[in-house]
């Protein structure tokens, strides 16, 4: 399949060990990234904040880049996809409509809301489908064990992305356990990372991405994944600060989705780049037999 | 009529004169698939355990009584039907709202829910100098109305507020039905203090809000408080400015993404919390940047960024309360 690749912007800066394995995995699995050096940042709930009007404008420009050239849209940030959904929904408001394309059409951009904004986590689990995920594993990760954690804006609000169920969702346990991890269900995997209040209050920050991966840990899990870079930079790049408002140490390694694909359909972990993370992935890897080493 | 169904019931029960810790307890019934959570345990509490403790009273979801955790999902019990639950869980596991203390059974104590409400001035503040008009009536268009549909339906039953992970990790956060009625009176074209409101929450916790939705799956009303709260941000942005470092960093982002469409994560630190702060958060980026080194990078400008000044340019502008 072909799709444009709407990479975000903290994959292409600090986050950029979610780009490498995502065009790895894409590769692997036949899907053609369609690149467009025109899209700009999603806002990141930040903009939205701000000025929501401005933040559907933004963005329905990112979209009618993809639609000009027929294609849907691939985000592997949550709240990418989130930002994104969430303006091609208010955009059917004809007040909004009426107000954007009061900027847009001036510059000759046309939003028609044909495309489809779609993570990485639905393109392989519904297009490609877990059986064809399945059949590439050379690698399967048995023993070890992953808690899942989704990210707010890739199922929330629920009724409006329109896709899993917010509270109850299975599609990224059911990919792990398709790539032969043990999925671990905990109640943390639903809710927040503490990422956006990361420089309003980092203490409360901290102490909620700590009950997260205290969770995480308290059920199982040997790592957690998550399809969402900026829950990485709450859950692995400030991990020892939220051990610090714990108390107590975490050392809790975090993956990318793809990161957790791409190593059992035969990645190496320097392919995956799983040297850039905070906490080391070692641990984890070693569950796995012939992981570690390779 | 629906099948009936075997359904399994694991009630947290906790007496504090009693018990030294919580407990479930199981009861099974045989009962209609649509009968509502509410009335299995009235049932269970008439013909099995007389001490079995709730709140109720109207059971037609509009008192807002009986919300507590079904298979962990903040809820009315009286609006949730056996059947799904069944056949989702395989059982129905009934607890306490969460982020309040227990006082027994399924009761908990409500009194930090209600002191937020109060903390928020939860009603009209009139201007005395000013008359009413004719006949005491203050005519509204239906645009001022449309405003505030959703918030006049929240009947404060606290599901919201159990749902909340910035309630429980924060006391300071005032919790999402106090900010949706904050909202409410914020956009209320007869209520005078719509700037003292706005400035004063910048300062008492509307930042704190994590903008996870949980409180819009959890409302039973529709109110949708996570899309309220946003409302507020903007409004308080509007008023004042970025004085706090939420509205700083909501601030900092919009005119970070402005110059060159993508993000500039570095600049968006010193745009957030000065150079002082900057430099406290030193060690970190130091710690990040050495496996992370692009943080320092200035991002490239994107094709076609000045499509997005001029996106700014037409539509970035203040928005007002009433």
């Amino acid at each position: 399949m072909r799709i444009a690749y709407y990479p975000g912007c903290v994959a292409q800066e600090s986050g950029k060990e979610l780009d490498l394995a995502t065009r790895w995995v894409c590769r692997a699995l036949g899907i053609e990234l369609v690149e467009f050096p025109n899209f700009s940042c999603c806002g990141s709930g930040f903009v939205d904040e701000a000025n929501e009007v401005l933040n559907v404008a933004i963005n329905a420009r990112n979209l009618a880049i993809a639609e000009r050239a027929n294609l849907d849209l691939l985000t592997v940030c949550s709240t990418c996809q989130g930002m994104l959904s969430l303006a091609n929904l208010r955009l059917g408001d004809p007040a909004v409509k009426g107000r954007v394309d009061g900027a847009l059409k001036p510059l000759g951009i046309e939003y028609r809301g044909t495309t489809k904004v779609k993570h990485l986590l639905r393109v392989l689990t519904e297009d490609i489908g877990l059986a064809a995920v399945k059949q590439k594993v050379v690698r399967p990760l048995a023993g070890m064990k992953v808690g899942a954690f989704y990210g707010c804006h890739l199922l929330r609000p629920a009724d409006e992305l329109r896709w899993e169920s917010g509270e109850e969702p299975h599609a990224f346990e059911d990919l792990l356990a398709a790539v032969g991890a043990e999925p671990v269900y905990y109640r943390g995997r639903v809710l927040c990372c503490g990422f956006p209040i990361q420089f309003v209050k980092p203490e409360t920050a901290g102490r909620i991405a700590a009950r997260q991966i205290d969770d995480a840990k308290a059920h199982g899990a040997d790592a957690m994944a998550t399809p969402c870079p900026l829950c990485h930079i709450s859950l692995d790049s400030f991990q020892n600060q939220a051990a610090k408002v714990a108390g107590h140490p975490l050392d809790l390694p975090v993956f990318h989705l793809p990161q957790v694909v791409g190593l059992a359909l035969g990645a190496s972990p320097e392919e995956m780049g799983l040297a850039r993370h905070l906490v080391p992935t070692g641990p984890a890897l070693a569950k796995v037999p012939g992981l570690a080493r390779s | 009529m629906s099948e009936t169904i075997d359904a399994q019931f694991d009630v947290y029960r906790f007496d504090p004169a009693k018990d030294a810790r919580p407990h479930y307890a199981t009861y099974r019934l045989a009962l209609p698939a649509h009968t509502p959570v509410l009335s299995a345990l009235l049932q269970i509490r008439a013909e099995t355990d007389p001490s079995l403790t709730l709140r109720y009273s109207c059971r037609s979801a509009i008192c807002g009584s009986c919300a507590m955790q079904v298979n962990s999902k903040s809820r009315l019990a009286c609006e949730t039907q056996i059947g799904p639950e069944m056949e989702r869980h395989g059982r129905i596991v009934v607890e306490p709202m969460r982020n309040q203390a227990v006082l027994r059974d399924l009761v908990v104590d409500q009194s930090p829910f209600w002191r937020q409400y109060q903390q928020i001035a939860p009603h009209l503040i009139l201007d005395p100098t000013r008359p009413m008009p004719e006949g005491r009536e203050t005519p509204m268009t239906p645009e001022q109305v449309d405003r505030f549909k959703e918030t006049p339906r929240c009947i404060a039953c606290a599901a919201c507020y159990s749902a909340c992970p910035a309630v429980e990790a924060d006391p300071a956060f005032p919790g999402p039905m106090a900010l949706a009625k904050l909202y409410r009176f914020v956009v209320d074209p007869r209520d005078t203090a719509t700037q003292d409101r706005l400035v004063r929450i910048q300062t008492e916790g509307l930042w704190l809000c994590l903008r996870c939705h949980l409180c819009t799956e959890a409302c039973p009303k529709d109110v949708r408080p996570s899309e309220r709260i946003r409302d507020l941000k903007e409004l308080a942005i509007g008023a004042q400015g970025g004085t706090e470092n939420g509205s700083r960093h909501a601030i900092g982002f919009k005119e970070n993404i402005r110059e060159g469409g993508l993000l500039n994560e570095l600049k968006l630190v010193r745009q957030t919390s000065g150079v002082g702060g900057m430099v406290a958060q030193l060690p970190q980026g130091l710690r990040i940047w050495r496996k992370k080194p692009e943080i320092t990078k200035k991002p490239p400008r994107i094709e076609g960024a000045d499509e997005v000044e001029k996106i700014y340019e037409a539509l970035d502008r203040p928005k007002e309360g009433s």
